[in-house]
């Protein structure tokens, strides 16, 4: 047990930071407020994202033959921060390199890697994710969306929610019915430019593009475009969600947030001895956070499940990121309801989602409930 | 960064919960209040595991290892000041740690050395029967009252002292680590057995949210202790136990909450390990005094910076 980093954790931290200097525009933050999926994040991502793969910034942790360097998951992991600190210039496209693509990597054909891991690499693909419905979000065995085999392709209807990036995305991760149950249930990497999708934004308080619904009317997909083995996308789904939950490093932004917040009160000395016990307290829990992320990220990177712990970890971000929020509300209101900084807006667009996506808080908890203490569920109530 | 034991922390940590085993189990019977085994802190003193963070490989990380390990056991035992600053400044164990003259200092009636942490300086000296009034209440550590300092009494050098004000709030952290543990762990144990409309009342998401709750903040706790055991830094130090003061708040109380009644009794051996955390709330000026500490090195009052 050891709490350092290596010299080459510490030159790939530094690189990064170089590399963001260097290339982040001086209207960055502002940029960054418009949220993941707005069209300028999503454009500026297609911009940087190569530039980020240029300097082996986008997917070192990634295989050789994918374009990676075999860095560890601790690396890319730093990268993560340095990113998400600054607003995350990837935009949507943290999902491809964080999650999508280790999916694909596990699971996927020889032909889907090529096809695929080639486009992420790339840095110009956005890809959304269809889980959830109108019938079941946190209840994910309860989605209706069908996908009817007939020879080698299957026919898609139903329709998904809350999908962040489908405007703009060009392949949707999709989980649709194939048979009865929980696990009936498989996983399709679908392009969305597919005849009988339609997508329609949602107007939200978490910005542009970020939700959405889409619906699918007999919507042809290959059986060539099916991820994993037919009826076993609940273990696909398990395997993402534990990149998902601890992939974005939230608490980074949200330290960054506080110490924006505190600086601005300490020039109007504002910063009197109760608002200094807040603000310490939001970041001991963002520094707590921090450690269950890392014990996750440590598990990850020795190929563990460790299901719980991401769970836990989810959990532990979702409250320290909603103290910054709160500390912001509390004693910097105006910053909540001005545009005098954007990185606030942004913090707290971030912030009152993370209880929401990757599974709802409470689904964490019984996570760990069930994985952690071994306890049972209620009958007959 | 690596969360797992290296081989030489597995054998030592090995070696040392084969030491505690025979401490693990609550006692039969009730138990007083005071739940401290001079026989564990006898063979402490003779195993040579108070003087860790002098063997080569070792150091505070795996003295705080060692305190939330110890911690985790039903009976007390003054381990974390020895290990972690006595054997650095060479002051004989048990250690006691004051947080000024006048209050009640856990270990003092057991302790051959009392630090005495005061604004603008530390001392140690020997404690005696004088200085050192035996209470009575319902905390499970033995605590005497600290009515002066001691008559050898040293100021110690501004490094020591640092040290000292640094590595007792580590100390605290991962003895509190620990002991939450201990409670979370027995009211786990505890609410899979109890049965209650016809199943355990573990089944029962009221109680199994907030029990998950509690255990994601007993780890955080034992990790920032340790981190800051790790950095022995003195930011670090004041967020960890800051960390712990605050989570132990909620903890103690859903681990009596989710024990009824019974966890009111001597009988039942939770109270052995949250009437030690209630002890530990207000340690060091209690969280208000760990967040103001967190505030000022992260952002210094202008006339200190």
């Amino acid at each position: 047990m050891e709490f350092g980093w290596t010299p080459q954790e510490n030159a790939v931290r530094i690189k990064a930071r170089e590399f963001l200097a260097a290339n982040l525009p001086a209207d960055w933050q502002a940029t960054a407020a418009l949220s993941p999926g707005s069209q300028a994040v999503t454009d500026f991502s297609r911009e940087i994202c190569p530039k980020l793969h240029e300097a082996g910034l986008l997917l070192s942790h990634w295989p050789e033959e994918y374009g990676g360097v075999n860095a560890s998951a601790w690396e890319h992991f730093i990268i993560g921060e340095q990113l998400w600190e600054v607003g995350e210039p990837r935009g949507p496209q943290y999902y491809n390199v964080n999650w999508i693509g280790p999916t694909i990597l596990e699971y996927g054909t020889a032909g889907q890697k090529n096809y695929h891991l080639g486009r992420i690499r790339e840095g110009n693909v956005i890809w959304c994710q269809g889980f959830s419905e109108p019938s079941g979000g946190s209840d994910l065995a309860g989605i209706r969306t069908r996908a009817v085999r007939d020879g080698d392709r299957y026919v898609v209807n139903g329709s998904k929610i809350w999908t962040s990036y489908a405007r703009l995305a060009e392949f949707c991760i999709l989980v649709a019915r194939t048979g009865e149950g929980k696990r009936g249930v498989s996983v399709f990497l679908l392009p969305m430019n597919r005849p009988g999708i339609t997508v329609r934004p949602i107007a939200s308080v978490v910005g542009d593009g970020d939700l959405h619904e889409v619906f699918f009317d007999d919507v042809e997909v290959l059986a060539g475009e099916r991820l994993g083995p037919e009826d076993a996308g609940w273990e696909v789904i398990r395997y993402s969600l534990n990149f998902e939950r601890v992939g974005i490093p939230r608490y980074a932004l949200a330290l960054k947030t506080l110490d924006r917040a505190v600086m601005q009160l300490q020039a109007a000395s504002a910063f009197g001895p109760v608002a200094r016990q807040a603000a310490a307290d939001a970041y001991a829990s963002c520094e707590g956070a921090r450690m269950m992320a890392y014990e996750a990220v440590d598990q990850r990177s020795k190929s563990r499940p460790g299901s719980g712990i991401a769970s836990m970890a989810r959990y532990a971000i979702v409250l320290a990121e909603r103290k910054v929020a709160d500390f912001v509300l509390d004693w910097a209101p105006h910053l909540f309801s001005s545009d005098a900084d954007p990185m606030v807006a942004t913090h707290h667009k971030r912030a009152i989602a993370a209880g929401l996506a990757a599974g709802a808080a409470e689904i964490q908890l019984n996570i760990v409930a069930r994985d952690m203490l071994g306890l049972g569920v209620a009958r007959g109530l | 960064m690596d969360f797992d034991y290296s081989d030489d922390q597995h054998l030592l940590m090995t070696a040392f919960e084969s030491l505690l085993e025979r401490f693990r189990a609550p006692p039969p019977g009730q138990h007083g209040y005071v739940a401290y085994s001079g026989e564990l802190q006898a063979e402490l003193a003779a195993s040579g595991f108070l003087e860790i963070t002098g063997q080569p490989g070792f150091g505070l990380l795996e003295a705080a290892m060692m305190t939330e390990a110890a911690a985790h056991c039903p009976v007390s035992v003054e381990l974390a000041a020895s290990a972690m600053l006595g054997a650095a400044l060479g002051l004989a164990a048990p250690v006691a740690v004051a947080w000024g003259v006048g209050r009640p200092v856990r270990f003092l009636p057991v302790a051959r050395t009392v630090v005495v942490i005061e604004d603008g300086r530390v001392t140690a000296g020997t404690p005696c029967a004088d200085i050192a009034r035996p209470v009575t209440g319902v905390a499970a550590y033995p605590i005497a009252v600290l009515s002066a300092l001691p008559h050898d009494a040293r100021q110690l050098s501004g490094t020591e002292a640092a040290t000292v004000r640094r590595r007792a709030l580590i100390g605290v952290a991962a003895e509190a680590a620990g002991l939450m543990r201990g409670a979370v762990g027995h009211t786990v144990q505890y609410v899979r057995e109890r049965r209650q409309f016809g199943q355990p009342l573990g089944n029962f998401q009221a109680i199994q949210h907030r029990l998950a709750e509690d255990a994601q903040l007993v780890r955080a706790c034992r990790w920032l202790a340790f981190r800051a055991a790790y950095a022995d830094d003195a930011k670090e130090a004041a967020v960890a136990l800051l960390y712990a003061q605050e989570a132990m708040r909620k903890v103690i109380n859903d681990c009596h909450q989710f024990s009824g009644a019974m966890g009111l009794t001597l009988e039942f051996p939770l109270h052995l390990w949250t009437y030690r955390l209630k002890v530990l709330q207000g340690e060091a000026g209690g969280r208000g005094a760990q967040a103001g500490s967190v505030a000022d090195q992260l952002w210094p009052l202008a006339d200190a910076a």
